[in-house]
């Protein structure tokens, strides 16, 4: 060790400090970058800040304000009330059918609520089977509606309403089997419409692809064959 | 932001701020982040400089707060080794490397016995002795009456001198 080290008074130990403890100089990349930091940024133009507050306000307002605009009613009327049955087929779709009644259990009572008649029904067989029954009251018509679950899970719901006069769109009947009911597709659903004496009649399910349309038909024709309604006053 | 003449009254003392954030950490890689989060804070906040006062005890008072801000952030993570000192290796700032080659090695019994000294005897020295900092200023970054620097002053001596009679043996 040197001699220096001997010399212990404050002084010395001081100098030593200031004179042997070697000195760090910083890096030239260390000013660069604080130079770079301290570089003022180029200014926002005045306008952008609050011209995209204003449009985030805007597009905030359309998303809150969307569903609650009135949706383009179809004019054909027939149209309009597949929509309102389509509707019903959804709700029921989502919540489950609020009576699950057993025909022919049920059908004095539904015949008192509905209006309608049923001289004869389709109670389900092995592809289709029968989950409940109950009165709907849609578009300002009383009527019933009989749900229907297949081997594949499929909710297919049978809806008959009043509807005197009330034409079936000629361009969208199909012939199936002996019958030729319109095919009509609303919301991501399809609606079998077809007119017995003054009733209108739907059969609605999800079935919309053409793989699934022979499936569909023959749902069709199983119920329509089987089912009479008829206005009960 | 500060203006160009603050930026640039502020870099006359990089490098002792480095040379200082150097002897804190240890390790240079950590000095470089903390010299300069050293000068983000002091551009930031430009504007609560008094001029006319000492910008130098200004920018080292910021550099110490930083520093033991985030060393005080490490001692409450870092494992207590069995010594009941902290592991001094790892490192101050979450991304720094951790290459342990970088850090900083004593070359010199003076540089070992400074680092073995505690964090506020190796910068009160740091400050008066090695910078030539008046008691006054070295006051102001440690944020202490000057007659506390001055004890300081003379304890942190004192265990220095018994350090080094140690590696004299």
């Amino acid at each position: 060790m040197s001699d220096r080290f001997s010399d212990s008074s404050d002084e010395t130990l001081g100098r030593r400090l200031a004179s042997e403890l070697p000195r760090h100089a910083a890096p030239a990349r260390l000013r660069a970058a604080i130079l770079d930091a301290a570089a003022p940024r180029a200014a926002k133009p005045a306008w952008l800040v609050p011209a995209l507050s204003a449009l985030a306000t805007a597009m905030v307002l359309a998303l809150a304000f969307l569903p609650l605009l009135p949706r383009i009613v179809p004019v054909d009327p027939a149209e309009r009330l597949t929509r309102s049955v389509v509707a019903e087929h959804e709700r029921a779709l989502m919540w489950g059918a609020r009576h699950a009644e057993v025909i022919p259990a049920a059908l004095p009572w539904l015949t008192q609520e509905s209006g309608i008649g049923l001289r004869s029904v389709f109670a389900g067989d092995d592809r289709l089977s029968f989950v409940g029954a109950e009165p709907v009251y849609l578009d300002g018509r009383r009527g019933m509606a009989l749900y229907y679950r297949d081997t594949d899970g499929h909710l297919v719901t049978y809806t008959v309403l009043p509807a005197a006069g009330l034409p079936v769109p000629e361009r969208r009947r199909l012939q199936v089997d002996r019958f030729r009911p319109a095919l009509l597709y609303d919301s991501g659903f399809s609606s079998w419409v077809w007119r017995q004496g003054d009733l209108v009649c739907f059969l609605v399910s999800d079935m919309v692809s053409e793989a699934e349309l022979d499936r569909f038909k023959d749902y069709f024709v199983r119920v329509r064959t089987a089912t009479e309604p008829v206005p009960a006053y | 932001m500060a203006s160009d003449d603050f930026t640039q009254q502020a870099l006359q003392h990089l490098d002792a701020l480095y040379n200082f954030a150097v002897y804190l950490t240890r390790n240079p890689p950590e000095a470089d982040d903390l010299v300069q989060e050293t000068y983000l804070r002091a551009l930031r906040f430009s504007h609560r400089f008094e001029p006319g006062t000492h910008l130098r005890a200004w920018l080292f008072q910021i550099l110490r707060n930083t520093f033991l801000t985030f060393y005080r952030l490490r001692e409450r993570e870092v494992p207590i080794a069995d010594d009941g000192v902290p592991d001094w290796d790892v490192p101050m700032f979450h991304d720094a490397p951790e290459d342990s080659s970088s850090a900083m090695e004593a070359h010199t019994d003076l540089e070992r016995a400074m680092s073995r000294l505690p964090q506020d005897f190796r910068t009160v020295l740091l400050l008066a002795e090695v910078e030539g900092m008046p008691l006054e200023d070295v006051a102001r970054v440690m944020g202490c009456p000057v007659g506390t620097v001055k004890s300081r002053i003379f304890r942190a001596k004192e265990r220095l001198r018994a350090l080094l009679s140690d590696y004299k043996r």
